[in-house]
């Protein structure tokens, strides 16, 4: 049976951080969360469905603002995901061109004690394309690139992990596959510049 | 990709993945600083092991997010009927409990001696008698068939010897004059005097409307042993005046 925890804000943001405990984790932020900022949404002419995609995709933008040191703890988290909430289903909205006169006006309005985190939300549709690409590479390669570089797997546990003879052959393995998605990502040449402003923006 | 450049890729791979030597690092990096081509495969080497970060954050979450919305909108289980029956026999019951207990709540803050005195209270009417000149009937007893409460109780106490009959209706013209302690001496005397007389003369009457004097009194613990003699008594005048709501109501006066 799982024990299901709670953490304060600041074990929370160490463990996003570290990448420590990640499902324990985000299970939290689901818990604590996503009644009340779903309701923003629902209350903004969004679905149920609207609701959860976007808090799916703060969860996201949230995770990757803390692990890049872009949050530190100035406002609570809760605090903070609700501004991101807010932005990321205003930017839908604008998205489906029906941003109503009264979001507008909200977004004009808002809370100035609110963090403003409009500026964090990198590239949301660069995004989206980047992960439909890295989804086309062959299962086999994007095993070995999350394992390596987003698990953290040494090559003797990715080794155990695959059925590969040896390590060298995953080590030549990997290298063929990050050069074939470098690749595909260099044939569109938009796409790497939102890539590389991701990691210095 | 000829084998220079393609070793110098697989370089750059290795220094992304902090796999080179102190050597090797301090090697490349002057490579680095000045080979500019270089410079831009390490950035898009770099941005690319991005996408595979970004592709499993993504994932991650996704799944999380699958399971998570599964646990918040959890499907009702289906119940077996046995359950069902038992579920719905408890909601029914606390349903009652629940109506049951506001009931008796609103009784409770809504009850008052008044209102159950008044609710148990007669006048007590003497029989009608076809010429009641001719009868030899105390002035006090007229006094009372007048209904003149006032004037009974000054002729009750104008007179020294009284008989059994006078005294349970100067207590009742108390009690219809609003006197509770007066009425209360009144019938304790009635029922004290056909003690001692071993009669019974009025003795009933005079315990129903003494228990109902207490009431009125807020004397509730002294009305319920009125109450009682009158309940274990079958043969009593007013046994059957005496109904369990009374009681109840009487107790619940006590605890309030």
């Amino acid at each position: 049976m799982e024990v299901i925890r709670n953490f304060p804000d600041s074990e929370l943001v160490a463990n996003l951080r570290a990448g420590k405990r990640m499902d324990e984790t985000i299970k939290t932020i689901y818990r604590n969360y996503f009644d009340s900022l779903s309701w923003y949404v629902m209350n903004n002419s969004g679905s149920r469905q609207d609701a959860e995609d976007v808090f799916q995709e703060v969860v996201v933008a949230f995770i990757d603002l803390v692990q890049k040191d872009k949050f530190r703890g100035e406002s609570t988290v809760k605090t903070f995901l609700y501004s991101l909430n807010r932005h990321t289903w205003l930017n839908e909205l604008k998205r489906r061109g029906r941003a109503l006169a009264r979001e507008e006006k909200y977004e004009n309005e808002q809370d100035r004690t609110a963090p403003d985190t409009g500026h964090l939300i990198a590239d949301r549709e660069g995004k989206e394309e980047v992960i439909k690409l890295v989804g086309e590479l062959g299962e086999t390669c994007r095993k070995i690139l999350l394992l390596f570089y987003y698990e953290d797997f040494s090559m003797k546990e990715i080794l155990e992990a695959t059925e590969y003879e040896n390590e060298q052959v995953v080590r030549n393995k990997k290298y063929k596959c990050l050069k074939q998605l470098e690749q595909m990502i260099n044939e569109n040449p938009a796409l790497m510049q939102t890539l590389k402003n991701l990691l210095h923006g | 990709m000829d084998n220079s450049t393609h070793n110098m890729s697989e370089k750059l791979v290795q220094y992304l993945d902090g796999e080179l030597t102190g050597a090797e690092i301090e090697s490349l990096e002057k490579q680095l600083a000045t080979d500019k081509n270089l410079n831009e495969e390490l950035k898009s080497l770099k941005a690319t092991r991005e996408a595979v970060k970004i592709f499993g954050l993504q994932q991650k979450v996704a799944g999380i997010h699958t399971q998570m919305m599964k646990e918040m909108q959890a499907p009702v289980r289906k119940m077996s009927p046995a359950r069902r029956i038992i579920r719905y026999s408890i909601a029914v019951a606390a349903s009652v409990v629940l109506i049951l207990g506001s009931i008796i709540g609103y009784n409770f803050y809504n009850l008052s001696s008044s209102k159950v005195f008044s609710s148990n209270y007669h006048s007590y009417e003497l029989i009608t008698l076809r010429d009641i000149d001719t009868q030899q009937v105390s002035l006090v007893e007229k006094a009372y068939r007048d209904k003149d409460f006032k004037k009974a109780v000054e002729l009750f106490n104008e007179h020294s010897s009284v008989s059994i009959k006078e005294s349970f209706l100067a207590g009742m013209s108390y009690m219809e004059l609003g006197d509770n302690a007066k009425a209360i001496d009144e019938f304790k005397n009635v029922i004290a005097e056909n003690e001692k007389n071993k009669t019974t003369l009025f003795k009933d009457e005079a315990e129903y409307y003494l228990a109902l004097t207490y009431i009125r009194n807020k004397d509730y613990d002294f009305a319920l042993v009125q109450l009682r003699i009158i309940k274990e008594n079958p043969g009593h005048l007013y046994n059957n005046n005496i109904s369990g709501k009374l009681m109840r109501q009487v107790k619940m006066l006590k605890w309030r």
